[in-house]
């Protein structure tokens, strides 16, 4: 199965190793653009960052996003939700999440084997930019975080999907949800650079409360971990966060699904 | 002639009626414009608390680098909202075979496929845009002088113009490939390049990028020119730019025309 | 192996105007490049830097005349070229080789004056907007193809009521069944008043009901206006009820251009008898009698060779327990069926090409 599905990626060969190179295009323009910020400032460092380890942030962030995206999920628990189709699982002894994170890991790993040439490529054509590679333990601690940012992306649209049992258009919902991703999850830029911000809180800036949301995992805390921004005590109390909201977002499923399908066959359907 | 504007028309008055039939999800797509933009926007005033300057000695300070993203508002919400539904309906043309009827059509084919079907929700970024630029140019040191103000639209027009004519040959490709190529894709990833000042392409990769983005594909030329012009102290130099935008589009329309012709000579459709 | 048909259909009009043929084609032919899809894992790796191609020739050499006020019918089975050919005839591709022009006019070059003069139905194929109301759609119409208002109401009106869909024209086509969609389609595609049609099998999918009535709306309106109507299908109903004039195309290519009732003559051999019995006859007895036959029951059904008939006949009624007896020509659809096959059976043309 998993021949036949690298088989249809590759009859799709231009498209696919063109459309993967094309995902890394908009770094570029990001790379310049922060080039040029601090071409202007007097600053060696941005909030800890150099412009190489910019660089090396987004890429690795690229990589990070590739664990914890994903898409169509929460759409397309709410379409099945809105067309029926889920009444099956209902009736069937298949967990319906349990299936879902399923295909969801093949998927992945599908893609995983295919992407992996192309982000290869890239990342050794811009090894430059990368700082000494981190030890043993960091880089587990890194493949830690990787394999629970997919679980908690997974399980926070997975939990958004099932909001389909109360709401009709999800996809407000999701819309929301995306956008505090974009700007929290560390996608456009470090966390880290929100330290210099004043949040509403006496004595604490906007960094502070971001860390603690579980957006930051799923892009900027795997990328942190590699380049070494966090470390020891931090890097420890961060991944055992991270762990909590796995665990919260797991139940938070867990109870939407058992009060959803409560509710849904209440209306006969 | 009055006929195509007449049928426009009818295009825009259709295309009205179904936005105010489903206004719920009309305001919705305003918003979700909207909101990516504000994300952006809180992205830049983020940048402007580590630098006074995009780029050492090139300008862009704050006012004038939002002045910038305002103008990219404008033209991108103009071409969003009138050319990019048809562009993407395209494909799904090609595929079903509804381009063979526009080809029997006694319509110009390129007119019936670039302006059938309009975004109105598009626009509401560009009117965000609008007040962005009156906002960042009433807190510049000196306001800009009427000769500006009196070429900035003729430039937007230009920016628009080039954009277009970028979107018909991503259209004639379509046609000749056949493919289902996402076009939305694809015009996110080209005209990525030119949400900067085009200062930012500097160095030994930049500088190449950069006269590849301005006279090969004018990419960069699309709003630049017209946010120079109007966020950049004027001087008589920007009339050479000026010149070669004007320049530019008008290449732009004519080559991308002819493209767009051969690519309809050459038209396969769908198997029977 | 072609046959050439004399029309005797021209009206006074036509012959005042011009006696020149409507549509003239000569060795017309489209071929078009075929990439192969790999097959298997090997194959998709394979195709990275290489990919396999065919020649495939949709159309080899075709030639037809047709005159003004003629309804064609271009008969032919999935594949055999002629929705290419009707497309080539309007402009939508350009061809490989050959000549054609309709109403003096090369269609390929896709001149306004031409596009004026013609429309195009495709069948399943929607043309008309499918946002709007068909109305909408007809006034779209009316200023695409600058129609006079009152003309255009006048020929709207009429061509609405024959097709009885003055209800449907005010809800959005996307709400409306196949049949509904194609009637409108009609309606559209005549309110320039065209002096060609080429219909792409515009029954297929639809109701019997449905085929009747676009049947009866395209007989009328084809004499009542006399225009040149190609009419591509392969259904034989289609044929039977609208056309004299057949054109069979497999292949690419035309294997029998002529009249419906010369087909018949032209391709059969032997007619068909039925005999029915008081009771099921003996079998060893029918079988005896010669001729390829097939027992059902008390029914025997006898293929009996045309020039034999009248010798044969007579026996066969004298026979015992003969209760009834029919003589018919072969069905239709069975020579059109055979045509096609024989058209299959001809060696391929299609050049393997490794580039």
């Amino acid at each position: 199965m998993l021949a036949i599905a690298i088989e249809e990626r590759l009859v799709y060969r231009g498209d696919f190793a063109l459309g993967t190179l094309m995902r890394f295009l908009p770094i570029v323009t990001q790379v310049f653009l922060w080039t040029a910020v601090f071409s202007a400032t007097s600053r060696g460092d941005i909030a800890g960052y150099s412009r190489n380890d910019i660089v090396a942030y987004y890429l690795l962030t690229m990589l990070s996003r590739a664990f914890s995206s994903m898409p169509g999920l929460a759409g397309g628990i709410a379409r099945s939700i809105r067309d029926g189709s889920i009444k099956k699982f209902l009736v069937q002894p298949v967990d319906y999440v349990a299936f879902l994170l399923a295909t969801r890991v093949a998927h992945k790993l599908v893609y995983y084997v295919v992407a992996a040439i192309p982000f290869a490529v890239v990342f050794f054509l811009c090894r430059g930019f990368f700082p000494p590679a981190p030890d043993a333990a960091t880089v587990a601690a890194f493949l830690l975080s990787l394999v629970l940012s997919f679980l908690l992306g997974f399980f926070m649209e997975a939990t958004l999907g099932m909001l389909g049992f109360w709401f009709m258009e999800v996809s407000s919902i999701v819309f929301g949800y995306m956008l505090v991703q974009y700007l929290l999850s560390g996608h456009m830029f470090p966390i880290d650079m929100l330290a210099g911000i004043p949040s509403g809180l006496p004595g604490t800036t906007l960094a502070d409360v971001v860390t603690w949301l579980p957006f930051q995992f799923t892009a900027f805390f795997p990328a942190a971990v590699w380049l070494g921004k966090v470390q020891g005590g931090e890097l420890v109390r961060l991944l055992v966060l991270e762990v909590a909201w796995v665990v919260v977002m797991v139940v938070a499923c867990r109870v939407a699904w058992a009060r959803g399908t409560r509710r849904y066959s209440g209306f006969g359907g | 002639m009055i006929r195509y504007l007449s049928i426009l028309g009818t295009f825009v008055r259709a295309c009205l009626v179904r936005d105010m039939t489903f206004r719920a999800n009309f305001l919705l797509e305003c918003l979700t414009s909207l909101g990516w933009m504000s994300m952006n926007l809180a992205f830049y005033l983020l940048i402007f608390t580590f630098t006074p300057e995009i780029g050492r000695g090139t300008g862009w300070t704050r006012e004038p680098f939002f002045a910038f993203v305002a103008t990219g508002l404008i033209i991108n919400s103009i071409v969003q909202a009138l050319f990019m539904p048809s562009a993407e309906e395209l494909t799904e043309m090609v595929r079903t075979g509804g381009l063979d009827a526009v080809l029997v059509k006694p319509l110009d084919a390129q007119f019936l496929l670039s302006l059938h079907r309009f975004d109105f929700s598009a626009l509401a970024n560009g009117i965000v845009g609008l007040v962005l630029l009156a906002w960042a140019v009433s807190r510049f040191d000196a306001p800009p002088p009427p000769v500006a103000w009196a070429v900035y639209p003729l430039l937007i027009l230009c920016g628009v113009a080039i954009l277009y004519a970028l979107v018909i040959m991503l259209a004639a490709a379509t046609i000749l490939m056949g493919r289902n190529q996402s076009l939305y894709d694809f015009w996110f990833y080209l005209t990525n390049f030119s949400r900067y000042p085009a200062e930012i392409y500097a160095g030994p990769w930049g500088g190449p990028l950069r006269a590849l983005c301005t006279f090969v594909i004018p990419i960069l030329l699309v709003v630049n020119v017209p946010a120079r012009v109007i966020a950049q102290p004027f001087s008589s130099e920007i009339w050479g730019p000026v010149a070669g935008m004007v320049g530019a589009a008008l290449a732009a329309l004519a080559v991308s025309r002819i493209v767009f012709q051969r690519s309809l000579a050459r038209y396969r459709s769908a198997s029977s | 192996m072609v046959f050439a048909y004399n029309s005797s259909m021209h009206n006074a009009d036509a012959a005042a105007s011009d006696a020149a043929p409507v549509i003239r084609v000569a060795g017309l032919a489209k071929e078009y490049r075929v990439y192969d899809k790999p097959e298997g894992l090997m194959a998709s790796v394979r195709s990275l830097f290489h990919r396999e191609s065919r020649l495939v020739e949709a159309l080899r050499g075709v030639a037809l005349t047709v005159e003004r006020g003629e309804f064609v019918a271009l008969l032919g089975p999935n594949g055999a070229g002629k929705t290419t050919l009707l497309k080539l005839l309007s402009g939508i591709i350009t061809p490989s080789r050959g000549t054609a022009t309709v109403l003096g006019h090369v269609p390929w070059e896709r001149a306004d004056d031409f596009r004026r003069r013609f429309a195009l139905v495709m069948g399943q194929r929607n043309q008309l907007w499918w946002d709007l109301p068909a109305a909408e759609s007809f006034r779209l119409h009316q200023e695409i193809y600058r129609i006079d208002p009152a003309q255009f109401a006048r020929t709207r009106d009429e061509l609405v009521d024959l097709l009885g869909v003055r209800k449907l024209i005010l809800q959005p086509v996307r709400e409306l069944s196949l049949g509904e969609r194609m009637k409108l389609e009609l309606v559209a595609a005549l309110l320039h008043e065209p002096e060609v049609l080429f219909l792409d099998e515009p029954t297929i999918g639809l109701d019997v009901v449905a085929q009747h009535t676009i049947h009866t709306f395209l007989r009328h309106v084809q004499t009542q206006r006399q225009m040149t109507v190609i009419l591509t299908t392969h259904y034989m109903k289609d044929v039977a009820a609208l056309c004299e004039r057949l054109v069979v195309i497999t292949g690419g290519e035309i294997l029998y251009d002529g009249s419906l009732a010369e087909v018949v003559d032209r391709f059969t051999t032997h007619k068909i008898v039925t005999l029915d019995f008081d009771e099921e006859p003996d079998r060893a007895a029918v079988e005896r009698l010669g001729f390829p036959c097939e027992v059902r029951g008390p029914r025997v059904i006898l293929r009996i060779d045309r020039t034999r008939i009248a010798d044969a006949l007579p026996p066969l009624l004298r026979g015992e327990g003969v209760r009834d007896v029919s003589v018919e020509d072969v069905p239709l659809e069975e020579i059109v069926a055979e045509l096609f096959r024989a058209g299959a059976a001809r060696p391929p043309r299609v050049t393997e090409v490794v580039p």
